[in-house]
């Protein structure tokens, strides 16, 4: 099928302002979007920029926004999208060159909730146990990528880019929830910030954007719920 | 234009009617404290001018407003405090903006006869 992709690009420089710039080529309906960018790049304009790394949506390089959405290059269907394909870098994030952003700000969020096992009881002779149920609580935040796609959809993130964000929330729950942890005091100290965890207005877009299916307005709604009973 | 769902609207639309209560009570208290100077003073001035249609345009909007921030805060309370909330958030904003409407159809009835009558 022949398609059309609008791809937004920013030349540090070159450019004072991103451009839009228009490509035609010939596409399988089951091509993924990076499928895609790989043949602009290799065949068309070399100077196209954009991050990629397992094509397999499991390393988080590749998200963008695509038609209006943030999702990962490497997890999109041609077919789904139709002929006329939009791509931006994601939102929110300082753009240093066509699709790629600086991620500094974002990985600084995720490592101020200590995304780590804290637990400095004496260490046991045997595992620490869990049972099936305990570890069922925080199962889909471990899923988490950190490819931004939910960060960069959240509407609070793009006029402040102080927030936390979803991303780093979701990572904070993955060990306030699990039963081995101690270091939770620390995290919901980090989390009951003013650019914490209560910026979030539930406009639910990092739910619809993850790749990886995590309910991540949830996970932020729980995170909520444990902060407000322990302060009041 | 970001596609975002139902929740993104949602969000926006608390946030909009937000501000145009806020704006409303501001220029609601000013006007009304007009009235400290008696019956000579701009308060009637006041009062005609904002009984030209377009304020009561304006009336009906921040009407809608006001239901729709107190009852979408409620589907936000409901959410903010239990699981059930997050997994029927969808349904509870169409439930909002249904009731939305049906409470903004008796303003109507009171407020287009009033724009077309010059009351």
């Amino acid at each position: 099928m022949q398609i059309t992709v609008k791809i937004k690009r920013f030349d540090p420089e070159k450019d004072k302002r991103s451009r839009w710039t228009e490509y035609r080529l010939e596409a399988n309906p089951m091509d993924r979007v990076l499928d895609v960018l790989n043949e602009i790049k290799w065949e068309q304009d070399g100077s196209l920029s954009y991050r990629r790394s397992c094509a397999h949506g499991i390393c988080g390089s590749d998200a963008m926004l695509i038609n209006g959405v943030n999702r990962l290059a490497c997890k999109v269907l041609i077919k789904d999208l139709g002929n006329d394909i939009a791509i931006e870098p994601i939102r929110g994030l300082p753009v240093e060159k066509d699709l790629i952003v600086d991620m500094e700000s974002f990985f600084d969020s995720y490592e101020a909730v200590l995304p780590y096992f804290i637990n400095d009881d004496p260490v046991p002779a045997g595992e620490r146990l869990q049972s099936p149920e305990e570890r069922e609580i925080f199962d889909a935040s471990t899923k988490c990528i950190l490819c931004a796609c939910c960060t960069t959809s959240c509407p609070v993130f793009w006029v402040n880019g102080r927030y936390l964000g979803p991303a780093a929330i979701v990572n904070a729950h993955r060990f306030i929830f699990d039963s081995r942890d101690r270091g939770t005091d620390q995290r919901l100290e980090v989390l009951n910030q003013p650019n914490g965890l209560w910026r979030c207005r539930t406009a639910y877009n990092c739910t619809e954007a993850c790749p990886r299916d995590i309910p991540v307005t949830k996970a932020i709604e729980d995170v909520k719920r444990v902060l407000l009973w322990r302060t009041s | 234009m970001y596609r975002g769902k139902e929740g993104q609207w949602a969000f926006l639309l608390h946030r909009l009617s937000g501000v145009a209560i806020a704006l409303y009570l501001i220029i609601h208290v000013l006007d009304i404290s007009l009235v400290m100077y008696g019956p000579d003073g701009p308060f009637n001035t006041f009062l005609a001018f904002y009984h030209q249609w377009p304020f009561r345009i304006g009336l009906v909007l921040v009407m809608a407003g006001v239901v729709y921030h107190a009852l979408n805060g409620l589907r936000i309370i409901i959410m903010d405090f239990s699981e059930w909330g997050i997994r029927y958030q969808r349904a509870m904003w169409y439930g909002v903006l249904v009731l939305t409407t049906a409470i903004g159809i008796p303003v109507l009835v009171k407020v287009i006869p009033e724009i077309f009558g010059g009351v």
